[in-house]
This record gives C-alpha cells, structure tokens and sequence, in this order.
C-alpha cells in the first residue's frame, strides 16, 4: 500500500495528527508492503523521525516491507544524516553540519547506552551557542526523566529517540515515544476513572500526583521539566493516546485527536540561547535534609 | 559510633545515577547498613554528574516506607553532593514524606471499605 504525507510535518498538533493518522492507516497491515511516498514533502522536523521510526518499527513487527521513497535531495541528506534512512535501506551519511542528534531505538534496560549517546551526541556538540554548565546539566536532567519515565511507565520494549537543533531559530527538540503502556490508561487504572487523554495528562503534570502504589514514591518528575521550561522559555509536548497536552513558555494548551496513538509522545524543545541564572530557591540545610 | 561511607559512582558503577535499578540496589545496600545497630552511613555522591528524581525516589524516598526522619537524620549522612543535586534531594524527600503520609490515608481507607463489606 503506498501512502502520502502532505507538504509539511512540524512539531505542533497538526504533525502530530499526520502521524497518528499514519499510525491508523498501517496498523492492521500485516505481511505487507508499505510505500511511503515523500514526494510532497518540503519540511519534516527530523527530531520527528523518533514517532516516524516507531510506526514503522511497530510495521515492520508485523513482518510488513517497509520503503520510503521520492525524497527531495535535502530531505534525504537531512534523515541520512541522522541515521533515520538508515533502519529503512537507507544509508548513514556522516553529519558535517553537527546539527542532528541521531535517531535511535533502545531497549528499556539501555540507560547507560542512552547515558553515552546523549554524551556524544548532545552534550559535547561545539556547535551549539555557549550554554552553562548548569543549563546543559538542565537539559540533559530533563531528557532523562523523560526517558525514565518510559521506562518506568510505559512497560514496553523499545523507546525511540531523536533530536535536531535548529540553529536559526536557537531552539533544540528532543523527541522521545514509547509504544507502551500510555499515561491516559495509567491514569484511568490508578482513578477507577475514563477521562480523555487531554485530561489525563493534565492530572498527571500536577506535582505529588501519580500513578505509582509502592513503596517507590514519584509525582516529581514532570513538575521539574515544567518549572525549568518555564524559566528557559521552551516547550514540552505530551500525545498519549488522543490526548494532547502543551506547555509553552508558561501557557498551557490541551486538544483531543480525532485517532489514536497507541503510546507516549514527549517532545522537548529547549530555548539554547538562554543566559539566565539558574538560583537555588533556598539554601539546604545539609545536616537536617532527612 | 561507626563510621561507614558508601561511595555512590562504586556502588552504581558510573557517573549517571538515572535508573531505577540502581536506585534499588543503593536502597538495599543502605537498608542492610541501617540494621546495623551504632553505624552512620555516610553516602558519598563524589563523581556522580547527573542525577533524577526516579533514582533518588527509589533510593532515598523509598527509605521512608521503612524509617522516619529522625532516624534517617542519626544515620544517615550526605556527602559530596552539589548544592543544585541536594536541592533535587530535598524535593524528592519532601515528596516521599507527604506520598507516604497520603498512602497511610489511602492504605486505611480500603481497609475500611473492605471492613465495611
């Protein structure tokens, strides 16, 4: 079966939508072959790849034969660049404009794996602005409670990673999904309730509220994104089934998709050209911490 | 009384103390420490450059479904942690305080419920 995408898949809620609506159309396929037709498409955000990569790995399960082709030239240099086109026949290009931060697929057990790539691919990059050690040390803090939390939440076997800064703009998006078990159901399970993804994720942001019933508290990490997004003026995205929640800056934005997703979609946009100063809001007092 | 210093970048084998798994294995070392009678453990954070909430919630705040805060105040020591990765601690302390508070209520309002049928 061959599908189209249109002229333009950005990370916003229409991209989103495109991509879902993918999802749908080859879910049931099976020993298939599935042509992905990029004619059309002038702009794909390659930190996209990550959500891209999961259909089509989740395709490629279900034993389907997967081929992209017509795309434009800078489109093919771009996702040979970050080794998407690679898990797909395509070929890995070395990526002399240090731009992309390469899509990847780990396991759950793969935290130090993860640990190094985003060493590498992230953290020792000349080409970014000059950033603090404080505001790298942010960034990196929040991609891994992110990934964390796939682990953690979403049950599942993989977790798809990719990332793309965008020099003019000064802005770096780092994608994470996972095609476990989605925050909309942990949710429901953990209030006996049936809320729409939209409200799900609003009930899972809020400080102090999770899903967790242990011995392992939690409730935190999702708080602390937000409040350093907020300070840094970028953004987080969350899709969880057809919820869709955003923060940008300081406002927040919730929408419903007409589909599914069968997963969690987190994307990070991180402001790289910001100089503040990141206080503490307190001294700690090390001798009472307990 | 003793005192034992278990260094954190040994214990978890690297500089990045992320994972769950780890945090587990820290807590059960600290548990072990802990039942030892007139030992303060000290927890030494040297080398470590990056830390989440999900390995000390697992490491730490798990310790307070056992112990409360003046025990773990007697023995239990912090050492070498960055002034920006001890205010990371004090969230996720404060958190599990009020996450186990929470779950005593939740805890003994099922036993209620289930008392009631």
């Amino acid at each position: 079966m061959q599908f189209e995408f249109p002229n333009s898949i950005k990370s916003d809620f229409d991209g989103y939508e495109i991509l879902i609506d993918f999802y749908n159309k080859t879910s049931n396929l099976k020993f298939d072959s599935i042509v992905l037709n990029f004619n059309n498409v002038e702009w794909f955000e390659a930190n996209l790849t990550a959500v891209l990569g999961s259909i089509l790995s989740n395709a490629q399960n279900n034993f389907n034969d997967i081929k992209i082709e017509n795309l434009l030239d800078k489109l093919n240099f771009l996702l040979s660049r970050n080794h998407f086109l690679s898990h797909f026949g395509g070929l890995k290009i070395q990526d002399f404009y240090d731009t992309t931060i390469k899509y990847r697929k780990f396991k759950v057990n793969e935290e130090k794996l993860f640990k190094g790539y985003l060493d590498y691919e992230l953290l020792s990059r000349q080409v970014l602005p000059q950033m603090s050690d404080l505001l790298k040390k942010k960034i990196n803090e929040s991609i891994f409670e992110i990934f964390s939390n796939a682990v953690i939440h979403g049950r599942c076997q993989n977790i798809f990673t990719c990332g793309q800064y965008y020099p003019t703009q000064n802005r770096l998006d780092f994608t994470i999904v996972d095609l476990g078990k989605t925050i909309k159901t942990n949710v429901n399970d953990y209030l006996k309730n049936s809320l729409s993804g939209s409200d799900a994720i609003k009930w899972a942001i809020i400080e102090g509220h999770t899903t967790k019933q242990g011995s392992i508290p939690g409730g935190l990490g999702l708080s602390l994104i937000r409040e350093f997004i907020s300070k840094n003026q970028g953004k987080i995205q969350i899709v969880s089934e057809d919820g869709y929640w955003e923060q940008k800056k300081e406002e927040e934005t919730v929408n419903n998709f007409y589909q599914t997703f069968p997963g969690t979609i987190v994307n990070l946009e991180f402001n790289v050209a910001d100089t503040s100063h990141y206080y503490l809001s307190s001294e700690v007092d090390e001798e009472n911490i307990f | 009384m003793k005192k034992i210093k278990i260094n954190v970048f040994e214990q978890i084998a690297g500089s990045a103390a992320v994972s769950s798994e780890d945090g587990e294995e820290l807590f059960n070392k600290i548990v072990k420490g802990l039942e030892e009678k007139d030992v303060l453990l000290i927890l030494d954070w040297t080398n470590i450059t990056l830390i989440t909430s999900t390995f000390l919630n697992t490491s730490i705040g798990q310790l307070y479904s056992r112990y409360d805060s003046s025990f773990l105040r007697e023995r239990l020591k912090i050492e070498n942690l960055t002034k920006e990765d001890m205010e990371l601690l004090k969230r996720v302390i404060e958190r599990a305080k009020e996450y186990f508070k929470n779950k005593e209520k939740i805890d003994s309002s099922i036993k209620e419920t289930l008392g009631d049928e």
